[in-house]
């Protein structure tokens, strides 16, 4: 443990009273003045801002790090409540189009210091080896300028810090986890069950929960609302695993501060940050700018950071801002069954299975998909009732089947595709600034993976008893839209998230992605931004 | 941490228009073991009231038959969604995105709910309102599986008013005794995890039959 502390004392600083924020730590926090020249302003503090934050911040960089939203304290804000959770998403005014459009807000983006770690599930898998080489071996989506290896000792250093609980991984590269598996609810119980009677592998993790004490967060207490934030700092985001740290090595943490564009000096670098605060315009001064505002907000911010030399948006003379955004096709199947199952009870992420993960051959679609317990609350539970076509009677009667059923999830690893894309809307939000507009698409491949998908989550929980399946088709997660290429003709940043067209203004967050996989992102994005933060260090090392 | 102590709470076991499946459940009686932002946050759905602050008064008219429909509240006590959605509306506690073939939600609501009247009048012959329950079950289910609906795109309106419906009815403590969920859990968690497991307070389902399974 000494060397997770050493690296990162995060989960040291947090109170042993009961409480779950440290006050002093934000009291006592340094403060830069506007004209003061930093060496980095960090946007957005989610999992890859909040990681970039802490890493340079602990090697003794001066850094702001702003974040729209708030600084969210767990005991104050956060409600163990699925409609009082409204205010943890970014719900500013969006439009959604294409041929398959995708809601936002509430499933898929985050506000507030945590980003979407707040409201994540906590599930926290790694890409595979051959997700950074789809291209090469599949020949669809694209090759990464990374390898797998390239990124294993951030995935390992960040499976520490969070840290993951799960069983020894069988999957991608096998590997283990630093806390053991948590016990399973009954939906876990059902899956397992149905995977071995099909011999279907399964496992159960990984989670980004405490299981047992870590530094000061006390173990997780089984209440299942991870999707509304964790109350008891038992799992993790980047608000109480990264954040506490980087204040202790002096970084501010700049909140309720929404960024409008980035500046650029007459050489063409990035010289800061126009923001508003408080209603005011102000402007910070930084040495480098790192946007790390996820998939759809970094586009819209390049694209509003309009100048002479980049009409058409920063970083988008090739044309390639905000293209091959990424959702992940996540039909949930829920079967039900005689016994009570109280679904509810036990935090959502539980059991896992990869066995469809890779391309196989005999199938007539490339890729695959992971499967997942999900276990929807009421509220959301109830999507799945109305999207049976149900309402009225019918509604309430489905509904007070409520404790008889089991949900699992799909993670499909849809492709990457250039029409898949944020641009500018003609209308604007209330500060004045044009706000995205996400059109998304689904190809053919896209189609058959979902329906194989829906068809193991059917398949397994009938294996495991249930009289009747039911399925929503829906989707998951956001990453792509700034991607990482070898070439600024293919993409935006470099293999160090260092954007082409501007050398001192990086990505740190999901749209650097090129391809998606089937895992849930938050790890990925994290392990990117710990190595674009170490990669930073050494060369600032001169 | 200190224990909340809420107003005078109904120990009553309510379940709106009297329905469910878990006699005697009361998920208020567990109130006093919720944290004390959550228990603020939840015991405040016991006491919304009007008047509306976002639909006008020939909105309500509309809106409120729409919402009971939806929800089958045909009895009381009813939940009061129609309040709920009202005040979500006027602090435009909205989910932010839109459909780019359809206003925001809170002009969305507005407008859908004048295409209402228009097509029962159209079909009917009347308002919204005053039609018998039947006829207002039959314009809504036309509504449901229609395609263009009075030109707006029918299955994203239907989206619209269930989702709304929904969240309301299904934030509020009496759906969840009927249902029998165990509501907010902070900082009490769970002990007894697995099938066919409950915790002491919690109580089993008296009916079990599978709504599914043909009689």
């Amino acid at each position: 443990m000494s060397s997770v502390r050493d690296r990162n004392a995060s989960a040291w600083l947090l109170p042993v009273d009961g409480t779950r924020d440290n006050h002093a730590l934000r009291r006592d926090m340094r403060r830069f003045d506007d004209d003061t020249e930093v060496d980095i302003v960090v946007v957005g503090c989610g999992a890859g801002g909040g990681v970039l934050t802490q890493r340079l911040a602990h090697a003794g960089w001066q850094v702001v790090a702003m974040d729209a939203g708030p600084f969210w304290d767990p005991d104050r804000d956060w409600v163990s409540d699925e409609a009082g959770s409204h205010g943890l998403y970014w719900t500013e005014p969006r439009v959604i189009g294409g041929s398959d459009p995708v809601p936002l807000g509430a499933n898929n983006s985050g506000r507030g210091v945590g980003g979407s770690m707040i409201h994540f599930a906590g599930y926290a898998p790694r890409l595979h080896p051959s997700d950074f080489r789809m291209r090469s071996d599949d020949g669809v989506g694209a090759d990464w300028p990374l390898t797998y290896a390239d990124l294993r000792p951030y995935y390992q250093q960040m499976e520490s810090e969070l840290p993951v609980a799960g069983q020894s991984w069988p999957w991608g590269e096998p590997h283990r986890y630093p806390h053991s598996p948590h016990p399973v609810g009954a939906d876990g119980e059902v899956f397992l069950r149905g995977c071995q009677r099909l011999g279907i592998p399964a496992r159960v993790g990984p989670v980004a929960i405490t299981n047992g004490r870590f530094g000061n967060r006390p173990h997780c207490i089984y209440r299942g609302f991870c999707l509304q934030g964790c109350k008891v700092n038992a799992k993790g985001s980047t608000l109480i695993t990264h954040i506490p740290d980087a204040l202790a090595h002096g970084a501010e943490i700049r909140a309720d501060s929404m960024v409008s564009r980035v500046t650029l000096d007459e050489r063409g670098q990035a010289s800061g940050v126009v923001y508003l605060k408080d209603g005011v315009e102000r402007r910070q001064r930084a040495r480098m700018v790192a946007l790390a505002c996820y998939s759809i907000e970094t586009p819209r911010l390049l694209l509003n950071s309009v100048c002479g030399r980049f009409p058409d948006g920063l970083c988008n003379n090739y044309n390639q801002v905000g293209r091959y955004v990424m959702v992940q096709g996540a039909a949930q199947t829920a079967g039900r069954f005689d016994d009570e199952i109280r679904m509810y009870k036990a935090p959502p992420p539980g059991v896992s299975s990869e066995a469809f993960y890779e391309t196989d051959p005999s199938k007539d679609y490339q890729r695959g998909f992971s499967i997942q317990t999900v276990s929807p609350l009421p509220v959301t539970w109830a999507e799945h009732v109305a999207a049976e076509g149900h309402w009225g009677e019918a509604l309430r009667e489905h509904m007070r089947d409520y404790i008889h059923w089991v949900c699992l999830g799909v993670l499909c690893d849809f492709l990457p595709l250039p029409g898949n894309r944020v641009t500018l809307a003609d209308e604007t939000d209330r500060h004045g600034l044009p706000v995205a507009h996400f059109s998304y698409s689904q190809c053919d491949n896209d189609r058959l993976l979902m329906a194989a998908g829906q068809r193991a989550m059917e398949e397994v929980l009938e294996a495991a008893g249930a009289a009747h399946t039911v399925t929503i088709k829906r989707y998951a997660h956001l990453v792509g839209g700034c991607r990482m290429a070898t070439d600024e003709r293919d993409g935006v940043v470099d293999r160090d998230l260092r954007t082409f067209a501007v050398p001192n203004l990086f990505i740190t967050d999901g749209s650097v992605l090129p391809t998606q996989g089937s895992a849930n992102p938050a790890l990925t994005i994290m392990a990117l931004a710990a190595r674009a933060a170490e990669r930073l260090g050494a060369k600032a090392r001169r | 941490m200190t224990a909340h102590q809420p107003p005078t709470p109904p120990r009553e076991a309510i379940t709106p228009g009297g329905r469910g499946r878990f006699p005697g459940y009361d998920v208020l009686e567990q109130s006093p073991t919720w944290d004390d932002v959550t228990a603020a946050t939840v015991l405040a759905r016991l006491r919304v009231t009007g008047p509306p602050r976002f639909f006008t008064a020939s909105e309500e008219a509309v809106a409120r038959p729409l919402l009971d429909r939806l929800l089958a509240q045909d009895e009381e006590p009813r939940i009061p969604v129609f309040e709920m959605v009202d005040a979500r509306l006027a602090d435009n506690q909205t989910d932010g995105w839109r459909h780019e073939d359809l206003p925001d939600d809170r002009q969305a609501w507005r407008r859908s709910l004048a295409v209402l009247d228009t097509f029962a009048v159209q079909e009917r012959g009347e308002l919204f309102g005053p039609l018998r329950r039947d006829a207002q079950l039959e314009l809504l289910e036309a509504v449901r599986t229609g395609d263009r609906w009075q030109g707006l795109p029918a299955a994203r309106i239907w989206d619209l008013w269930l989702r709304y419906a929904c969240t309301a009815f299904y934030a509020h403590p009496w759906s969840w005794n009927e249902i029998g969920f165990g509501g907010p859990a902070y900082p009490r968690g769970y002990k007894n995890l697995g099938v066919n497991r409950r915790e002491p307070w919690e109580v089993a389902d008296a009916d079990g039959s599978d709504p599914l399974r043909s009689p």
